[in-house]
């Protein structure tokens, strides 16, 4: 990888792109004889990584409306890497289509018969059926991409020179784009998990989801940025102040995701509906606990009290095995939330789990490499770019 | 590596005027808050605080009305047992978070356009509180029992419930009461010394002396200021989300249909804020007008503030849809019926009159033209206050009047007392307030002169 500083471009990113891609193929290979043999799992699997990235790629879109709407001067030059993480969004529609395939496996509400028998269930057939499930979610995607697309074309557009226009533009797809993401984020959180338990429901449930997602992007956002430094890459447009903001919106975030979750947490065991304990009641089964108190201490407690100083937010080494530690959580909490439908006695890892992982990642990431040597890597025709270099924490 | 960028033709889309406008000096701005404070009392402000005062009293005397004979002087009723003390207690909570969110977490964000407005946000916190404290504390009927609502340990051996989410707002509330109050009281004693300083008579500057603490000015004493500001800053930041969170748990922990929700407590706060801001527009563009602060409160301080009740707005109605969303998916005929019963039943017009203010009329505020006119702002924020209202009013009375009993339902009508208490209050906030901008800064002078262009360390040597 070598970084041309006067156009601000990413070349000989040949290594990178091709081990992405290899651990892709090689990934989502292996994933597939888990089709053939756990048919079941494969889908489990499948989904809880494809939920994980899909969740990464909406962060990313999130923070590029924000960014927008609020005139950040701090993230401009942050702002390409997560222009091209929400590129990488509307691929994952074509990643949807195995969720598709196996919803009879996935989804109890796919199942006629037993809807037929279940007087709740047969009230949601309207909503809930595949048609409409799958209608949905091609509608989610479309806006996503008619977003991701318009912001991505004026973006690049400025890095010959921004017009007034320019800034317009982005501000104006921005507004309503914000509205469209925050209900649509909503209603696939409810489609593609929350409806993995029919009847159950919780109306914090997006939020959590989004949340949990933002935390996500942000700390991978922290490893890509510092990959690229270490090799000489992008150190001079990245410093030290973006990753202490990166960090601060982490910790953050990371407040605000457990706020989400102990909100319904604590709602539904005061309560004490059946209809809705039933969730943490499944995850308090067997050796169910353990992932239930890993989430709870590995996704707020450790990273809320390691990332509290000033100094653990400036120092790279260990800034980045923190950013890695809340991913694997991140991905941990998805984990929580989807496999203990499948397995309900207790935890059971699976080798599909992580071979899933590591396929739609690989060709995640190697997407996002491929678009980000396309173009320069940061927006440097933004007339705040030159502020955001000089950006400095007080 | 050294970076150049050409300066192009966007670069004046972010070219922002001055915070503050006119040609200000730090000797004009002392000038101009200090006056207010010091200078003779206005005739309008005598009218309306007689006129506020007065409405103070018939609180007072409602409340005392109220010891005398009792709760059921309200229109309370079996089943709605709580009435407009509650929505009043909520509503008045909401009102505070404004000042918080605005002193708080906007200086944590790092927005500079805070600075002309946190003062009186704040003290608008300090006294919506206090108004909010009211209600709660006259409802408990035996009102010599009050006491008993704090862990006090007692021959008895008895405690009050920890589980309660009552017992809960006890502490949430009386924290944010005195994590707003400490804030506030540190964000002023810059100024308190300026007043001190400034003072001619002998009372008033042993006074202003007094509460300054001693404060010179000195380097060493900004340094150990700024740090505590910053840490208090910190400290009010989850205040800001944890107040009406646990409000919303005295509604969300039941099982009442239409009361537990998972998402009410971020609801909650967005409401909160959404109601906070619109107070806190209505009154400046009072005050500006009275006073003639066009400068310091400039027609762009109003406009980020309507676009934070815009969006604040949109999360509100975000959360209306969510629930009536899964108020069907639930598949729960409680539920169902809860929400159309509210959309369609007998408290429909208070619904309505909810959803037009709350998510309706601000949409206005998409329009440069709307955001910028003072009087059409104005409007929109009295509308919030009406709306943010009538949503507490919507959320507690519909859900306790229709409940699982068809046999028991009734109809809730608000007695005079129900209406003097809530106009009292009013009163009692804007005495209050009125108090306020005589006797204190209502604009943080300090604060202010850190966001003037001579405040950078260059400015001088650039203006030579």
């Amino acid at each position: 990888m070598k970084f041309d500083a006067a156009a601000f471009k990413l070349t000989d990113l040949n290594s990178v792109q091709v081990r992405s891609l290899g651990i892709g193929v090689l990934g989502l290979l292996l994933t597939v004889v888990g089709y053939f043999t756990k048919t079941e799992q494969f889908f489990f699997s499948y989904l809880t990584a494809y939920l994980f990235w899909v969740s990464i790629a909406l962060g990313a879109l999130f923070l590029v409306l924000l960014f927008h709407l609020t005139g950040t001067v701090w993230g401009v030059t942050l702002r390409r890497i997560l222009e091209t993480l929400m590129k990488v969004l509307p691929y994952m529609a074509i990643f949807f289509i195995p969720v598709l395939l196996g919803a009879h496996h996935l989804y109890e509400w796919s199942h006629v018969d037993v809807v037929a028998a279940d007087p709740i269930l047969s009230k949601k057939t309207s909503y809930l059926n595949i048609t409409f499930f799958a209608i949905r979610t091609a509608f989610y995607f479309t806006v996503w991409y008619l977003i991701a697309a318009k912001l991505y074309k004026t973006s690049l557009a400025m890095d010959g020179g921004a017009k007034p226009e320019h800034i317009k533009t982005l501000k104006k797809v921005s507004a309503p784009g914000m509205i469209i993401f925050a209900l649509t984020t909503t209603f696939a959180s409810f489609d593609w998990i929350m409806s993995l338990y029919p009847h159950w429901y919780s109306t914090i449930f997006g939020l959590y989801f989004f949340s949990g997602g933002l935390v996500g992007t942000l700390t991978l956002v922290i490893v890509i940025g510092l990959y690229m430094n270490k090799r000489g890459a992008m150190d001079s447009v990245i410093t030290v102040e973006h990753y202490h903001d990166l960090a601060k919106f982490t910790f953050g975030f990371i407040i605000f995701w457990g706020y989400m979750g102990f909100s319904q947490y604590l709602l539904i065991w005061y309560a004490n509906i059946p209809e809705e304990t039933i969730f943490y009641l499944d995850r308090w089964r067997g050796t169910w606990p353990i992932i239930t108190m890993t989430v709870v201490l590995g996704h707020f407690l450790i990273p809320f009290v390691g990332l509290l100083s000033r100094n653990s937010k400036r120092n790279y080494t260990y800034l980045k095995y923190m950013s890695i530690f809340i991913l694997i959580m991140h991905w941990v909490d998805i984990f929580w939330l989807v496999i203990p439908v499948l397995h309900t006695s207790g935890v059971r890892f699976c080798i599909f789990d992580f071979t899933a992982m590591a396929g739609i990642g690989g060709i995640f990431m190697w997407l996002f490499w491929k678009q980000l040597g396309k173009h320069a890597a940061v927006p440097m025709g933004d007339p705040k770019f030159e502020e955001s270099l000089k950006h400095h924490n007080p | 590596m050294s970076v150049s960028v050409q300066e192009t033709a966007a670069t004046t889309v972010f070219e922002e005027p001055p915070l503050i406008g006119g040609k200000p000096t730090f000797s004009s701005i002392t000038e101009k808050i200090s006056g207010i404070v010091e200078g003779k009392t206005k005739k309008a402000w005598f009218v309306l605080f007689g006129l506020a005062s007065s409405l103070a009293l018939i609180l007072f005397g409602s409340i005392g009305f109220l010891f005398y004979e009792g709760i059921g002087i309200w229109g309370i009723n079996n089943p709605v047992g709580w009435g407009w003390a509650i929505v009043n207690f909520v509503f008045w909570v909401g009102i505070g978070h404004a000042g918080t969110l605005i002193s708080a977490v906007l200086f944590i964000f790092r927005q500079k356009w805070r600075t002309s407005i946190n003062r009186f946000a704040e003290a608008m916190t300090l006294f919506a509180v206090i108004c909010a404290l009211v209600f709660p504390g006259i409802h408990v009927g035996r009102v010599w029992m009050a006491y008993f609502m704090f862990p006090i340990p007692n021959q008895m051996q008895m405690w009050p419930n920890f589980r309660s989410p009552l017992l809960w707002d006890v502490f949430a509330v009386g924290t944010y009461f005195t994590v707003s109050l400490m804030f506030w009281y540190t964000g002023l004693i810059p100024d308190l010394a300026t007043l001190r300083d400034r003072a001619k008579a002998r009372f008033r500057k042993i006074m202003f002396g007094i509460f300054s603490l001693g404060w010179r000015g000195g380097n060493k004493q900004w340094k150990n200021y700024e740090l505590a500001y910053l840490l208090l800053a910190g400290l009010s930041t989850p205040l800001v989300l944890s107040v009406h969170s646990v409000v919303s748990t005295d509604f969300a922990t039941s099982v009442i249909p239409g009361w537990h929700s998972t998402i009410f407590p971020p609801y909650f706060v967005a409401g909160a804020i959404f109601s906070g801001f619109a107070m806190v527009l209505t009154l400046a563009i009072i005050a500006r007008k009275i006073y003639g602060l066009e400068h310091i409160l400039t027609i762009r301080h109003f406009e980020k503030m309507n676009m934070v009740i815009m969006v604040t707005g949109m999360m509100v109605g975000y959360a209306y849809s969510m629930e009536f969303f899964i108020a069907w998916y639930s598949g729960n005929e409680y539920e169902t019926f809860t929400f159309l019963n509210r959309a369609f039943g007998q408290y429909a017009w208070a619904y309505w009159i909810m959803i037009s203010c709350n998510v309706l009329i601000p949409q206005l505020f998409w329009f440069k033209k709307i955001r910028t006119n003072i009087p059409a702002m104005f409007i929109i924020s009295i509308f919030v206050n009406i709306g943010m209202w009538f949503e507490r009013f919507v959320i507690t009375v519909t859900s306790l009047a229709n409940d699982f009993l068809p046999s028991s339902w009734d109809y809730f009508s608000p007695t005079i007392f129900d209406i003097s208490m809530l106009v009292g209050s009013f009163g009692l906030f804007f005495s209050l307030f009125l108090l306020f901008i005589r006797f204190l800064p209502m604009v943080s002078m300090a604060e202010i002169k850190g966001v003037l262009p001579q405040a950078d360390p260059h400015y001088y040597k650039k203006h030579e």
